[in-house]
């Protein structure tokens, strides 16, 4: 099993989820989050003052998929995500040992 | 019968009836009834006068307490201006008054008198209290009333009566136990019977069984003291209330007391007096404590909140229900329950239309609609109480209504009123972490609109279509019932069809792509409707779930909120109305007959697209008219009155220093700047705008002063005076005056536009500080082809697009002109 965590656009989310559920990949977590890459934010201008963006607005998209279907998965994320444009976000895949159906306990490897 | 012998048996009677100890209420009020008849009599007897007029009882004729010497209060109320023919039927019916040898205190005011009542003498506005009609057109007391400003009259009646006891027991040392009491003037006497009985008449009715020695304790010793004074009376003779030792003991005779020596009977006597003084003496210190204070015609403010003096009355006048809860938000209290109780029970009796019968009331509703602490508590009051939906049956439709969407939490009734709590939250001061956005709401011209159109927004939900247009339809029937100007209309419609919008781009959309925030800038057009849109959104978004708003949400809404409004006051001069006629097809078809679409469309040809969103039609049309045949060095300029303040207008051919001398003219009469555009066209021709308040008052005050304005600003313009000498002496008080403010803020930009070089500059509002900052401009050689100026409070904003020889300002030119904005703006030489 792999957890893919995705960071993307607000403006993507609903994309991401569409091309996952594709692929038949329903349970997934989002979360808001702020942070910056490469991007390093930029600062605006209100009233001939500056304020700092620096932390950009951007979304946590995390599902564990079985391993036959990770690379399926991170790339119908990148598609999904892609504007081209410098911040358009990042994936990362992680292997997962174990896990648990709470409800049951049941255990899936 | 002669009046003589009708006055002598009344008297007669009065006289027996105080001989066997009856002297009391009903005695009283006989020979007060005989008196009435007396005044009618001699009324008819007097002739026509040249208006209707009306005799009223005050005081305590007015009460039908009239004593044997008492003297005959009267009001004389006349329907128009005294008239020759009016003094003579005065004399004519107050003559044979005094010829029967009676005290009158007589009172003569026209009706109009009405209007200056508050300030009429504090013994007739008390006496007043008790008026009783007696003979002729009893209406023009109402009238008279109608004319008056109710709560200030009842609030002055109040402290005059306050300090008139106060006086009073200060003459007696402040004590009832007098061995020679004065039975009317004395602590516990009968004043402050009618002092304790007047104030509740004035705050609340039941306030005497409410506390104090109870009422049927009042009304023994009210008789008791009657019976007294007409003892007094008919012993001394004349107007004497002073129970002196000699009369004690007649008047326990007379009364009957038991006791075997005379000394006996006075004690007993006086130790009833003493009983019923301080009964008395009880209950006008309650009442002094616990009356409610006026806040209105028929609204005291009590403990329990806002409530009617008179319910019955208050039930049949639903004009003045809104009253009531504006004076609980005044005074940051509730409405009383009893008063809540009434406009539930009468609510549904009446249409939209009675609540809100004239355009004063439907301005009183705006006004009411103003976000502030407490607004959400009274809207809710109302919606319970029926009344809400009663003003505004839309709002009727979505009374507990259910929309199952698994986001919403609450009612769609509660979650719009949810949406007035939070926009009234920002306004806490408790609450600083929505500072960015409390200011926003801080700075808007009409925040009452926006309340309004929270209201409106959700209200198309009692259907399940598109709930945004079914909601705009609706506000179109409130619109057209509240008659509500075409400009707030225009605001309000928007809101409500767009109150969607925002979120859906801030949060779902890429605000970082400048084409999104163009097409986002161009739905909303001007800053006032961007600010009311971002705060409506945030609201409606709060008040989804106590979840729904995260920190993250609030910012991706502000940066959109940034953007929006950078684009539009900085990127406007890059969205230019082009030759195709298709933008302003709508203002062609609906031209005047005496304008061309050519000429229309020529004037319109390379003016930014927000000069559009600016002005409204009729404004366009004119500047056109008066575009026509200017010639190179003429000027087509006007004033122009309007809510705030003033309006000038200028359209001419641009030249160097041309938008600083304006300002300048403007500023050498003292005008106070507040808003304006200036707008360039490429063929040369300006259109400026500058909206100010004249806090001198010299355009009010001097007829004659526009023209001498717009003399002025033609010969300054025309260079035949010098705007920078006469604007000298001011400059120095000004900069003499100068207060400790915030230090100014000059930001040069390069991107924002495409044509232009942006200065924007935030700095303390000053008389001439537009003269001095755009003269620094001209001086340097810079073209001000685009102002934006707005006042916020002391802030003034103001954004200029500038060009030198048709280009940018280079770095070292945009550092030159900051290093001299600063130095004017502090005021440096």
């Amino acid at each position: 099993m792999k957890l893919i965590k995705s960071i993307v656009r607000p403006n993507k989310v609903d994309e991401v989820k569409a091309a996952l559920e594709k692929l038949q990949i329903s349970g997934m977590t989002v979360t808001e989050v702020r942070g910056h890459g490469k991007q390093k934010g930029h600062t605006a201008i209100y009233r001939g003052q500056e304020y700092n963006v620096s932390l950009l607005p951007k979304m946590e998209v995390e599902v564990v998929v079985p391993d036959s279907m990770a690379d399926d998965a991170i790339r119908a994320i990148i598609e999904a995500a892609r504007t081209g444009e410098i911040g358009d976000g990042r994936v990362f895949v992680i292997p997962v040992g174990e896990s648990y159906r709470i409800r049951t306990g049941e255990k899936q490897t | 019968m002669t009046y003589a012998g009708r006055f002598t048996a009344a008297r007669h009677e009065l006289m027996a009836a105080t001989e066997r100890g009856e002297g009391g209420r009903n005695a009283l009020r006989q020979y007060s009834h005989r008196m009435d008849a007396l005044v009618q009599q001699l009324f008819a007897d007097a002739g026509a006068a040249s208006h209707a007029v009306a005799v009223f009882a005050l005081g305590g004729y007015g009460r039908r307490e009239l004593c044997l010497h008492s003297d005959i209060d009267l009001l004389v109320l006349f329907a128009g201006t005294i008239a020759a023919e009016d003094e003579r039927f005065l004399h004519a019916f107050l003559n044979p008054l005094w010829d029967l040898g009676l005290t009158i205190g007589h009172h003569v005011r026209e009706v109009h008198e009405g209007a200056a009542l508050e300030n009429d003498n504090p013994e007739f506005l008390l006496a007043l209290t008790d008026a009783r009609a007696i003979v002729g057109d009893a209406a023009l007391l109402d009238q008279f009333f109608a004319v008056s400003d109710r709560a200030r009259t009842a609030t002055r009646t109040l402290d005059a009566l306050k300090a008139l006891i106060a006086e009073r027991h200060a003459r007696f040392n402040d004590t009832l136990y007098q061995l020679e009491p004065d039975v009317k003037e004395a602590p516990g006497g009968l004043r402050d019977l009618f002092g304790a009985q007047t104030i509740a008449m004035l705050t609340d009715p039941s306030l005497l069984t409410q506390g104090g020695s109870g009422p049927r304790a009042l009304e023994d010793a009210e008789e008791y003291l009657l019976r007294v004074r007409s003892i007094l009376h008919l012993e001394a003779k004349r107007h004497h209330n002073v129970l002196g030792h000699e009369l004690q003991e007649r008047a326990a005779e007379i009364l009957r007391y038991g006791g075997s020596t005379p000394r006996q009977r006075v004690e007993r006597f006086m130790g009833d007096y003493f009983r019923h003084a301080r009964a008395i003496d009880r209950s006008l210190r309650w009442a002094l404590r616990a009356a409610p204070a006026p806040v209105g015609r028929n609204l005291v403010r009590a403990a329990d909140g806002v409530r009617f003096v008179d319910n019955r009355a208050a039930a049949e006048r639903p004009e003045a229900w809104l009253r009531v809860f504006q004076a609980a938000i005044d005074g940051d209290c509730g409405v009383s329950d009893d008063a809540l109780t009434m406009i539930q029970q009468n609510a549904g009796r009446f249409t939209p239309e009675e609540f809100l019968p004239t355009a004063a009331h439907r301005d009183a509703l705006l006004n009411f609609l103003k976000p502030r602490p407490g607004l959400y508590a009274r809207l809710s009051e109302m919606h319970d109480s029926g009344l809400l939906g009663q003003i505004i049956p839309e709002f009727k439709a979505i009374n507990c209504r259910v929309v199952r969407d698994f986001y919403h939490k609450y009612t769609v009734d509660e979650h719009t009123l949810l949406t007035i709590r939070n926009l009234e939250r920002l306004i806490d001061p408790a609450r600083p972490e929505r500072e960015r956005f409390a200011r926003l709401l801080g700075e808007l011209e009409s925040p009452e609109l926006l309340v309004l159109a929270l209201l409106l927004h959700d209200v198309g939900k009692w259907t399940d279509e598109d709930h945004a247009a079914e909601s705009t339809r609706m506000a179109h029937q409130l619109f057209e019932r509240v008659d509500l100007d075409r400009e707030s209309r225009g605001v309000v419609e928007f809101l409500v069809s767009e109150h969607l919008k925002m979120s859906l781009v801030a949060f779902r959309r890429d605000t970082e792509d400048p084409e999104i925030v163009r097409q986002f800038a161009a739905l909303v057009g001007v800053e006032e409707r961007l600010k009311m849109l971002c705060l409506m959104t945030l609201a409606d978004v709060e008040a989804v779930s106590r979840e729904t708003l995260t920190p993250w949400r609030e910012e991706l809404l502000w940066r959109l909120y940034v953007d929006t409004y950078n684009f539009l006051t900085l990127a406007y001069g890059d969205e230019v109305i082009g030759p195709d006629a298709s933008v302003q097809s709508d203002l062609i078809e609906k031209r005047p007959a005496d304008l061309e679409a050519e000429q229309i469309a020529h004037f319109l040809e390379g003016l930014p697209r927000r000069y559009l969103q600016l002005f409204a039609p009729e404004a366009v049309y004119r500047h056109v008219r008066r575009a026509q045949h200017l010639d190179l060095d003429a000027m087509q300029a006007w004033l122009e009155r309007n809510d705030a303040g003033w309006e000038l207008t200028v359209l001419t051919h641009d030249k160097p220093f041309l938008f600083s001398n304006i300002s300048g003219v403007l500023s050498s009469f003292g005008m106070d700047i507040q808003r304006g555009f200036a707008f360039t066209k490429p063929n040369g021709i300006i259109v400026d705008v500058f909206y100010f308040t004249d806090d001198e008052r010299f355009l009010e005050l001097n007829p004659g002063g526009d023209a001498q304005v717009l003399k002025l600003l033609d010969d300054v313009l025309a260079r035949r005076a010098e705007i920078a000498a006469k604007l000298k002496g001011r400059e120095e008080g000004i900069f003499r005056r100068r207060l400790p403010g915030f230090a100014p803020v000059i930001h040069c930009d390069n991107e924002a536009s495409r044509r232009y070089t942006i200065v924007e500059i935030v700095a303390e509002n000053a008389l001439g500080l537009l003269y001095r900052v755009s003269r620094v401009m001209s001086e340097l050689g810079c073209d001000v082809d685009l102002v934006l100026i707005a006042t916020e409070g002391r802030r003034a904003i103001d954004v200029f697009h500038l060009t030198r020889g048709g280009q940018k300002l280079t770095p070292s030119q945009q550092e030159e002109m900051t290093e001299n904005l600063q130095r004017v703006l502090e005021g440096r030489p």
